[in-house]
């Protein structure tokens, strides 16, 4: 009897699934229509991105660029031109040559926006690779709404950069300007910071990261030649080909900020040595950064180191009188110089 | 453009001039300023600040030496005395509500005439499950609140935060999560609130969710009473006490295990993008204030907790009574339901009465055991014992109710399963609100539900299965 | 004889009839008062001793989650104190700076009370100093002065009123000691009997000073007598999605009076 019954739930429950699958049912037909909207918008926004970027770039954007910037073959290219007409984002100047309408450059802007705003608040507010920030907002971009892109800016207080380095277009459509050269260009022994980094194409860009290059961190020019540039970053000699600096951009260093003569960072104090911050890398982002400062790390603050904990990692650190727990982590991103012992 | 638009543009064009360093150096300045106030506003005693004993008890506390086993010595004490405090003011309060007042709203219910199953509603199903929450909850909840408190207001669990916190970092962790947990043990709901103190958004979620791998006080009964029947009679008597604690002790650092895998496998997969920050920090110690202490665990924790029970508990109750008491065809819908799930259950080494009773006692851990000896001296039929059928009710010694057990047909086997299922189920319902309550998140909820239900069947199944292939 | 029960006039005996603890009810107030501070000053514990509420209070950062709020009497006035979450800064966006920024600045409180800790003076005056750039009817209490003095720390509050500008009392909430004091100086600054001349940030880098006088001169012509120009402008600078709508609508000051309102009614 009981056996019985329970075979005819799971039967039931079979049937059921099996029903669900088979026949395509109103929820399912709606969650396929739902995707083909959304791999509309894909599209779209992508080709608007690509006129974008051959405007930015001084190219022309032809039916072919755009057929392998997305990879598609030239008559779903054409399919996707003519509707970009048809909606008017898009206006032919001469013979199979087209630029951006006013529309439409409002809304490459928009998604541009909305794809470098969550990459910077991946950096700032997550913990995720940095690798896969870009990749990560490449889908982001095409999810969020107008109206949740602007919520998203004023949570982070409208950041004008991204965590590359690159502008972040304002909800009007200004863009903020940053001048800058290449890091080949820095001369020798001259100091500067890193303001952009290119994270395109991705072979190069993982190769920048891998040294622990980022935008923020100071460097100081040690020799350049055509084969290779030799350079300090945060105290660390840094070896790259031309071609590589060539995807990173330096500008002077800004106003408030000093090179250390030596960088040691906190966690390489002894417990019982005292010292005082000079910065706090760049590298610390976002909510971490403004606890730290809030808690009093700010350049000019005198830190002693305490002891540590039982198991060595974390360390409790005096700080402007009180006593603050800090992991290796971060100490090791807050450099100093000491002071005594 | 209108005035205030102006205005804007102009920031905005400032902005972009002076870049994003303005926080920074906006900082920078104000400390620097404040560095110069208090300087000259404070009088420092060298001599003194240094022979300030802080310094020395922190050296000590947080030694490589001394700090952990001070640690787990305080917090086994804890424990301790929660465990053996409870005992006396439990069984006092259970002979007041359940042996005595019971029986008597009972008599006094028959003499104004209420009708069965009124009585039997109200009575021997609301009041009974309510009784029983506050004898078995209220007692160790108003020992072990204080004395938790008097650590907190000390200062000392900061200092146990940082020592732990190399082990919870790994585990993608915070530190003062090794508080949630030791709050947990006292009861889920508590550790769940007390997850406030972790400012970080993502590591809070994580200590939020994992509360409830904390044996809860709801549950050390049960698993003491289990492993003292099946477990502590596998050995020889003279060793039994023994086995019967390290069985206990062994779930509940399971417990602790299986909440540091399952913060780790969170924060590395769901709770990724979740935003994180890290920072402790260590109060000086101050002496505590014990009717402040009194104050707030009993009326803010204690109270509080026992107030939501109960609110959860009385419908509970009358759920657990309806289900033993409606009939089909001469049987209950509770014995209906529990030989039908019986071949169910057993897959997992469990039974049909067990899940039962763990699906109609979400309310309070506290009553799955009078529920299961309930239902299972109904389904045998072996209506002398308890308070008559259908009424919750606990044996009078460990004995008599391993006698009962065992007629219902529970093997060591069982016994193992239920002691698991019990560390891995779904949190109780109040726990489940007050998750809500605090993450605000319908998301998170369901996640802390049925993550530790999930691991409980799965890892009941692997054990039996393990145990059938073994003997045959 | 008669000379005990004269010096009992000014004893903090005598005084504490001054004090009527009223707990949560609080209508007709005369006076709005916002407790702010860094967490675990002993902020509730004044706040409790003021009230005769039993707010949450632990040697551990953080516990005032949500806000709350009390009453009392002194001298014959009705005070309603609003007990804001503890927070390190004003200038950080997590919620409870949120909270506490946007009741000193709309909410507009007759007058504000830092709790400070004194151990930990110099990290505290970080907060002092921002709200000092928001607002100038401050109390300054400064706390934990017993756990000051068994540290070896004394604290000055004649300098330390000097340099900030408003008036500030040593306290030990713990033991009630302070608290008079802290009840004639709240009284003080909110009758206008005492007058506060705030202390302001004055080292900012040049580019960053002259962007916000630029800034609070326009803000200063778009709305006339507001007293925190400087600060506003420089929450512009910083992206404040906030302030820049409080701005860009011109409800900066209607917004204010709606705070006010809708505080009196919860």
């Amino acid at each position: 009897m009981i056996s019985e019954l329970l075979y005819i739930g799971v039967l039931l429950i079979t049937a059921g699934a099996v029903s669900w699958i088979y026949f395509p049912n109103s929820f399912l037909k709606r969650y396929l229509l739902k995707n083909r909207d959304t791999s509309y918008r894909i599209r779209t926004e992508d080709a608007l991105k690509h006129f974008f970027d051959c405007e930015e770039r001084h190219l022309t954007g032809t039916l072919d660029s755009l057929a392998g910037f997305l990879n598609i073959s030239r008559d779903k290219a054409a399919m996707v031109i003519s509707r970009l007409q048809e909606n008017k984002l898009i206006e032919a100047e001469r013979d199979g040559i087209y630029r951006l309408s006013q529309q439409g450059r409002s809304y490459a802007l928009r998604v541009i926006r909305t794809h470098r705003l969550w990459e910077r608040y991946l950096a700032d507010e997550t913990g995720t690779d940095q690798m896969t920030w870009h990749y990560l907002a490449e889908k982001k971009e095409h999810q969020l709404s107008s109206d949740e892109t602007d919520e998203l800016a004023a949570k982070l207080g409208n950041p004008m950069f991204d965590p590359h380095g690159d502008p972040i277009p304002m909800k009007d459509g200004e863009i903020p300007q940053r001048k800058g050269f290449t890091l080949a260009e820095l001369p020798v022994l001259e100091t500067a910071q890193i303001i952009h980094i290119e994270d395109e194409p991705e072979i190069i860009y993982s190769q920048i990261v891998a040294v622990g290059l980022y935008p923020g961190i100071h460097i100081r020019m040690i020799s350049s030649d055509k084969d290779r540039i030799r350079f300090e970053a945060n105290g660390e000699e840094i070896v790259l080909s031309p071609q590589i600096a060539g995807n990173i951009t330096v500008s002077a260093l800004a106003f408030n900020e000093v090179i250390p003569e030596e960088y040691i960072s906190l966690a390489s104090l002894q417990v019982g040595e005292t010292c005082r911050v000079i910065s706090i890398a760049k590298a610390m982002r976002g909510q971490q950064r403004r606890r730290l400062m809030d808690l009093g790390i700010v350049p000019g603050s005198v830190i002693e180191v305490k002891f540590s904990s039982s198991s060595h990692d974390p360390r409790a650190y005096s700080i402007r009188g009180a006593l603050i727990a800090l992991r290796k982590e971060h100490t090791s991103l807050i450099y100093v110089e000491k002071t005594g012992v | 453009m209108n005035l205030n638009e102006h205005i804007l543009k102009e920031a905005n064009k400032l902005r972009f001039q002076i870049g994003e360093n303005i926080h920074d150096a906006v900082i920078s300045s104000i400390y620097q300023e404040a560095n110069s106030i208090a300087g000259n506003a404070i009088l420092l005693d060298r001599k003194k600040h240094a022979k300030v004993i802080d310094s020395k008890v922190d050296r000590i506390v947080t030694s490589k030496t001394w700090g952990f086993a001070i640690m787990f010595a305080l917090l086994a004490l804890v424990f301790w005395l929660t465990v053996e405090g409870a005992n006396v003011p439990s069984g006092m309060l259970a002979s007041l509500l359940v042996d005595t007042l019971h029986p008597f709203l009972k008599s006094v219910a028959t003499q104004i005439g209420f009708p069965w199953w009124l009585s039997g509603v109200l009575i021997d199903g609301a009041y009974l499950a309510l009784a029983w929450v506050i004898s078995v909850m209220l007692p160790p909840m108003a020992i072990f609140f204080p004395l938790f408190t008097f650590l907190e207001d000390l200062g000392y669990l900061p200092r146990v935060a940082f020592n732990l916190d190399a082990i919870f970092r790994k585990a993608g962790a915070h530190g003062k999560q090794a508080l949630t947990m030791s709050m947990g043990f006292g009861c889920n709901a508590a550790g769940v609130v007390a997850a406030r103190i972790i400012d970080s958004p993502r590591e809070r979620i994580i200590a939020i969710i994992t509360n409830n791998f904390s044996l809860c006080n709801g549950r050390w009964p049960t698993q003491i009473l289990i492993a003292s029947i099946f477990i502590g009679t596998l050995v020889p008597p003279l060793y039994s006490g023994m086995v019967t604690a390290g069985a206990v002790i062994t779930v509940a650092l399971f417990g602790i295990l299986l909440s540091l895998i399952v913060s780790r496998g969170l924060s590395n997969t769901i709770l990724k993008g979740e935003p994180s920050s890290f920072s402790l920090e260590l109060p000086p110690y101050r002496k505590p204030r014990l009717l402040q202490i009194l104050y707030t665990s009993l009326i803010d924790r204690t109270l509080f907790v026992l107030w939501r029970a109960i609110v959860f508990a009385a419908p509970a109750g009358v759920l657990i009574w309806l289900t033993a008491n409606i009939t089909i065809d001469d049987k209950s819908i509770a014995h209906l339901f529990t030989v039908w799930s019986d071949p169910f259950a057993l897959l997992f080494g469990l039974n049909g009465v067990i899940l039962l009773a763990y699906i109609i006692a979400i309310p309070a851990n506290e009553i799955v055991i009078p529920t299961i000896l309930m239902l299972t001296v109904q389904i045998l039929g072996m209506d002398n014992l308890g308070s008559g059928s259908g009424v919750m009710f606990e044996a009078d010694s460990v004995s008599l109710t391993a006698d009962i057990l065992v007629a219902g047909g529970w093997t060591a086997l069982t016994g193992v399963c239920l002691m698991l299922f019990s560390l891995l189920h779904n949190p109780c319902s109040t726990t489940i609100y007050t998750i809500y309550k605090e993450t605000g998140s319908i998301k998170w909820t369901v996640l802390a539900t049925i993550i530790p239900i999930i691991m409980g069947f799965t890892l009941c199944f692997i054990v039996a299965q393990g145990y059938y292939f073994l003997i045959n | 004889m008669q000379n005990t029960t004269q010096q009992c006039a000014s004893c903090t005996v005598h005084n504490k009839k001054n004090l009527e603890r009223l707990g949560i009810e609080m209508e007709d107030y005369n006076f709005l008062i916002a407790l702010a501070g860094n967490p675990n000053t002993g902020k509730s514990t004044v706040f409790n001793y003021l009230t005769g509420l039993h707010q949450h209070t632990g040697n551990w950062p953080g516990k005032t989650v949500s806000r709350a709020e009390g009453a009392y009497i002194y001298s014959s006035k009705k005070y309603k104190l609003i007990d804001l979450p503890g927070t390190y800064s004003l200038l950080s966006t997590s919620a409870d700076e949120e909270i506490a920024r946007d009741f000193i600045l709309f909410g507009q409180p007759d007058v504000t009370v830092i709790v400070l800790d004194a151990t930990r003076l110099e990290r505290n005056l970080n907060l002092t100093l921002q709200i000092l750039e928001i607002t100038e009817r401050v109390v300054v209490c400064v706390n934990l002065a017993d756990e000051a003095k068994r540290h070896g720390i004394t604290v000055d509050p004649k300098y330390l009123s000097e340099r900030l500008g408003v008036p500030v009392v040593l306290a030990s909430a713990r033991q009630g000691d302070g608290m008079q004091e802290l009840l004639a100086a709240v009284e003080g600054v909110a009758t206008g009997e005492i007058t506060c001349k705030p202390h302001r940030i004055s080292s900012l880098p040049e580019e960053i000073r002259k962007a916000i006088e630029q800034l609070s001169a326009k803000i200063e012509t778009s709305f006339p007598g507001l007293p925190n120009s400087r600060w506003i402008a420089l929450r512009l600078l910083e992206g404040d999605q906030r302030m820049i709508e409080a701005v860009g609508s011109g409800e900066l000051s209607v917004l204010a009076e709606a705070l006010v309102q809708s505080t009196n009614v919860t």
